[in-house]
């Protein structure tokens, strides 16, 4: 993060890789405003070699107002850098959450609780992730954009941790090999954790320039990541039909709806795939050019209103079983 | 010509106007849907509950509920044995209190002892802060590994827990009444304490039945 923040927009190579790396989460173009050269789709050949060299897009004022530094305790530091940090706290507090049991080595904490805890973080991280580009393209802001591979190395983190505690953990038979792949949920989540291990190491600027072109195409296994997680909640929860043991909640909650992880999963992603459609975005550009942002804002409202729905109940769930698990007294849910 | 329309004036952003609309659409159904299921939810919760026989004051959310059923196993756990082994003891008293002092205060000791066991069983039902913490841990200790939920998780109700305070009031206090008993250093002292000792368990038998009525069981036979 604090490469990113020293990041200047104007330098276009330099800045492209200061600041594009986006790597994480990173299939997203980094200039999600207004498309140059008008609603109509140039040809392909038209466009630059690669989205990740193209110029920026124009500052906002609340970008520009973003890289005006302040002084604090005898140095200079930018609104942005605090910014950033403070945005990225809650994608540390997964892990943070199993700092105790992972220091006290308390495997039932562990067993108990860490595929909720980090699971869910894994989840919640993909998910401000992916949110990133959504944003961009709303606000015409650029300032967060770092955030994207903040997330998704803390997504990659919380996901491995749970991988590996789950490995070690649970009670399924057949070693460790038969814990992490011998139900079709664990089979599907270490298929997650096979790709998110490439796409974290080619998560850096020297992998970007190793990998060129090629570098943006890779990093798209994020949407493999992103299907693959809604498989593996489907999965563990009797494909978002089941209550009870075999799914959400247990009798007596009166609450399964919403306690269904894929049903959670479900509603962020609506608005995070509707707004990454070509014919949508080129929408909003066009609205946006016109000068009617309000009308995006009111069209997409109701898809940002299921977000937060959604996202609410995912917060609700890492929270209540996070603090379980810092406190060592795990919820078994 | 707006930008939005191409050359030939086919507007190039219908299509992504179109599925806007259609998400937004059901984005929005799905809020009012989500809003309306949610002004539901206490009353769902205590349906849910009542069907599954749930205690409400001994539900935690997310973890399996705590039944009446439950509660009643559990107190039978504790009560059929240490009836059995007071009966015993008792028994055992009632042959020698006439005949063998040594015997006699041997049962007593026994019984006190039968006595206080079934009181420090019955405390780690009661709702008490400490056994909730005990038996969280155990429910989720089965959940995570799998296993059968132990009955002994199975906390009284506060309303039960106030009953079960009261039998072991006065089961203290007929134990107390036991041990000066089984002190005694005649036969003779050793039968002036028996009607005492009855009317204890009078009391005693009072809660039990108490209990039990709370419980959902049948009234216990009394003790000889």
């Amino acid at each position: 993060m604090a490469r990113s923040t020293s990041g200047r927009w104007a330098n276009e190579q330099v800045a492209a890789y200061e600041y594009q790396p986006t790597p994480y989460g990173g299939p997203d173009t980094y200039q999600p405003g207004p498309r140059r050269g008008g609603a109509i789709p140039a040809p392909r050949q038209a466009k630059a070699p690669a989205d990740d060299l193209q110029p920026k897009a124009a500052k906002t004022r609340m970008d520009e107002w973003m890289e005006v530094d302040f002084k604090f305790g005898g140095s200079r530091i930018k609104r942005k850098a605090v910014a950033l940090v403070l945005l990225g706290i809650p994608a540390v507090l997964p892990l943070f959450f199993m700092l105790p049991a992972l220091i006290t080595l308390n495997s039932n904490t562990f067993a108990g609780s860490v595929d909720d805890t980090l699971g869910t973080g894994a989840e919640f991280c993909l998910i401000l992730c992916l949110l990133i580009t959504p944003l961009a393209l709303l606000t015409g802001q650029h300032w967060f954009i770092p955030l994207r591979r903040w997330y998704g190395i803390m997504m990659a983190a919380s996901g491995i941790g749970d991988a590996a505690a789950a490995g070690v953990t649970d009670n399924f038979a057949g070693g460790v090999f038969g814990r992490l792949t011998g139900h079709t949920f664990t089979l599907v989540g270490f298929m997650m954790v096979m790709l998110v291990v490439p796409l974290v190491f080619t998560s850096n600027p020297w992998a970007q320039r190793k990998l060129g072109r090629y570098w943006k195409r890779f990093q798209r296994l994020t949407y493999a990541i992103w299907a693959l997680l809604a498989c593996h909640l489907m999965l563990l929860e009797g494909f978002g039909f089941e209550s009870g043991t075999n799914g959400s909640g247990f009798a007596g909650d009166g609450d399964p709806v919403f306690h269904q992880r894929f049903y959670q999963f479900s509603a962020c992603s609506l608005f995070l795939l509707v707004l990454r459609l070509p014919p949508v975005k080129r929408w909003i550009a066009a609205r946006q050019r016109e000068g009617r942002n309000w009308l995006v804002w009111v069209a997409v409202l109701p898809l940002f209103a299921l977000f937060v729905f959604g996202l609410i109940f995912i917060i609700n769930e890492e929270l209540f079983k996070g603090i379980d698990s810092f406190t060592e007294h795990p919820s078994a849910e | 010509m707006s930008a939005t329309y191409a050359a030939d004036g086919r507007d190039d952003t219908a299509a992504g106007k179109v599925i806007l609309m259609i998400s937004s659409s059901l984005a929005a159904v799905l809020v009012i849907a989500g809003l309306i299921y949610a002004a539901g939810t206490g009353q769902r919760h205590v349906a849910a509950m009542a069907a599954a026989g749930c205690v409400p004051s001994l539900f935690i959310s997310g973890l399996p509920c705590t039944t009446g059923q439950m509660m009643a196993n559990e107190y039978l756990a504790i009560a059929t044995p240490a009836n059995q082994q007071l009966s015993t003891d008792m028994a055992a008293y009632a042959v020698n209190e006439k005949s063998d002092l040594a015997a006699a205060k041997a049962a007593l000791t026994a019984e006190a002892a039968s006595e206080q066991a079934f009181d420090a069983s019955l405390s780690a039902q009661l709702f008490t802060p400490q056994n909730m913490a005990t038996a969280d841990a155990m429910i989720q200790n089965a959940t995570s590994n799998g296993t059968t939920v132990p009955l002994a998780s199975a906390l009284f109700s506060p309303q039960v827990t106030a009953i079960a305070n009261r039998l072991i009031q006065a089961n203290q206090a007929r134990a107390a009444l036991t041990a000066e008993q089984a002190r005694s250093t005649s036969l003779t002292q050793l039968q002036s304490f028996n009607h005492r000792a009855e009317v204890a368990s009078a009391a005693v038998g009072a809660e039990v039945n108490l209990i039990r009525k709370a419980l959902g069981l049948p009234p216990a036979a009394p003790l000889n």
